[in-house]
C-alpha cells in the first residue's frame, strides 16, 4: 500500500474516440486520481508503448502501466487482439486490463473474458455515469485491489 | 449495468472470516445469496454440481470470492482447475487472502485471478469491502454469460 501513495504507477488508457478520452480523462481528474494517465489512441500504439519501442524506449519516461483501460474497437489491432499478446508476454501478462467498451453486441464479452480481461465495463452513456464509474475504478483498482509486480519473479 | 450475481460462492475455511464476511455482506445489502464452502474439493463439487449441490437449487455463481489457503486444494489449486473448465473458466474469481505477499500475489494473477483482495484487520472495514465489492462487481462490471 505504501507504494502505492509513495510513487503511484501509471495508467494506460486505449481509446480512440475523442470524445469518450475528453470524458474520461476529466473524470480521473474529478475523482482526485493522483496517478498519470497516459492516453494512447491505436492499438499498434499501444503494443508499440508496451515494448518499449521508440519513442518510448526509455522506460523511465515511459514506465509500463500498473492498470490498462482498454476499447475493443480501436485502429491498427484490436484491443482484444492486444489484450491476446500481453496475456502472453512474461513480463507484461499480469498487468491488470479493464475493458471499457461501447460494443452493445454481447458476442464480445466472452471472448474478452476468455482473454484474459479482469473486468468488462460497457461505457456509459452519460458523462455524470462516466464519473461513477471512473470513481469506482478509482476506489477498487487503485485502492483496494492488491496489485501484482509487473516486472518481477516468474512463479 | 448487468444484472446482480443471484450466488457468491464464497471459499473460506476460517468461519470466523467467513462470519465476518457474511456480516458484511448483509450490512452492505448484497442481495445476492452468499453459499459458503470450506474447503478446495468442496468449491470443486458445487461448481461441477455433484451431491448435495444439485444446480436446481445451487446455481452457478456469478462470481467467487475465495482465499488462498484452504485444507485439501488450496485456492490456487481450485483457480488452475476453473480456468480450464469450459463451462466455468469466465466466471470471475476474486482472491482473498491474509497475505498479500508479491509471490501470493503474481501467482493468482498468473493463474488467471480478476482480482486480490487483502483480508481486513476489523469487522468495519470489512464492511468498507463488501460494499467496494458490490459497487464494482456486483453494480458495474458486465458478468460473462457463463
Amino acid at each position: 500500500m505504501t507504494d502505492k501513495l509513495s510513487e503511484p504507477g501509471i495508467i494506460l488508457l486505449v481509446e480512440d474516440e475523442p470524445d469518450d478520452a475528453r470524458l474520461l480523462m476529466r473524470a480521473f481528474q474529478r475523482a482526485g486520481v493522483q496517478n498519470h494517465v497516459r492516453h494512447l489512441t491505436r492499438g499498434d500504439t499501444a503494443l508499440a508503448y508496451l515494448q518499449g519501442l521508440p519513442p518510448w524506449d526509455n522506460r523511465s519516461e515511459n514506465p509500463l502501466p500498473i492498470l490498462m483501460i482498454l476499447d475493443l474497437k480501436l485502429p491498427g489491432m484490436t484491443g482484444l487482439e492486444l489484450l491476446c499478446w500481453l496475456r502472453q508476454q512474461r513480463q507484461l501478462r499480469r498487468i491488470p486490463v479493464l475493458v471499457f467498451t461501447g460494443e452493445k453486441d454481447q458476442s464480445y464479452m466472452g471472448p474478452a473474458y476468455d482473454a484474459g480481461a479482469n473486468s468488462y465495463l460497457r461505457k456509459p452513456a452519460d458523462s455524470a455515469e462516466i464519473e461513477r464509474v471512473v470513481s469506482l475504478i478509482k476506489n477498487y483498482w487503485l485502492v483496494l485491489n492488491e496489485a501484482p509486480l509487473v516486472v518481477g519473479p516468474v512463479s | 449495468m448487468g444484472p446482480l450475481a443471484e450466488v457468491i460462492l464464497l471459499v473460506e475455511d476460517e468461519s470466523s472470516d467467513a462470519h465476518l464476511l457474511q456480516r458484511a455482506f448483509q450490512k452492505a445489502q448484497v442481495p445476492a445469496r452468499i453459499i459458503r464452502v470450506a474447503n478446495g474439493d468442496e468449491a470443486i463439487a458445487y461448481l461441477t454440481g455433484r451431491e448435495p449441490w444439485n444446480r436446481r437449487q445451487h446455481p452457478l455463481p456469478g462470481i467467487i470470492m475465495m482465499d488462498i489457503k484452504l485444507p485439501r486444494r488450496s485456492g490456487f489449486e481450485v483457480l488452475e482447475w476453473l480456468r480450464d473448465q469450459e463451462a466455468l473458466r469466465r466466471i470471475p474469481v476474486v482472491m482473498l487472502s491474509s497475505s498479500p505477499l508479491p509471490h501470493d500475489v503474481n501467482r493468482a494473477y498468473d493463474l488467471g485471478a480478476n482480482s486480490y483482495l487483502t483480508k481486513p484487520q476489523d469487522p468495519e472495514k470489512f464492511v468498507r469491502l463488501a460494499c467496494a465489492f458490490r459497487d464494482y462487481w456486483l453494480c458495474t462490471n458486465v458478468d460473462p454469460a457463463v
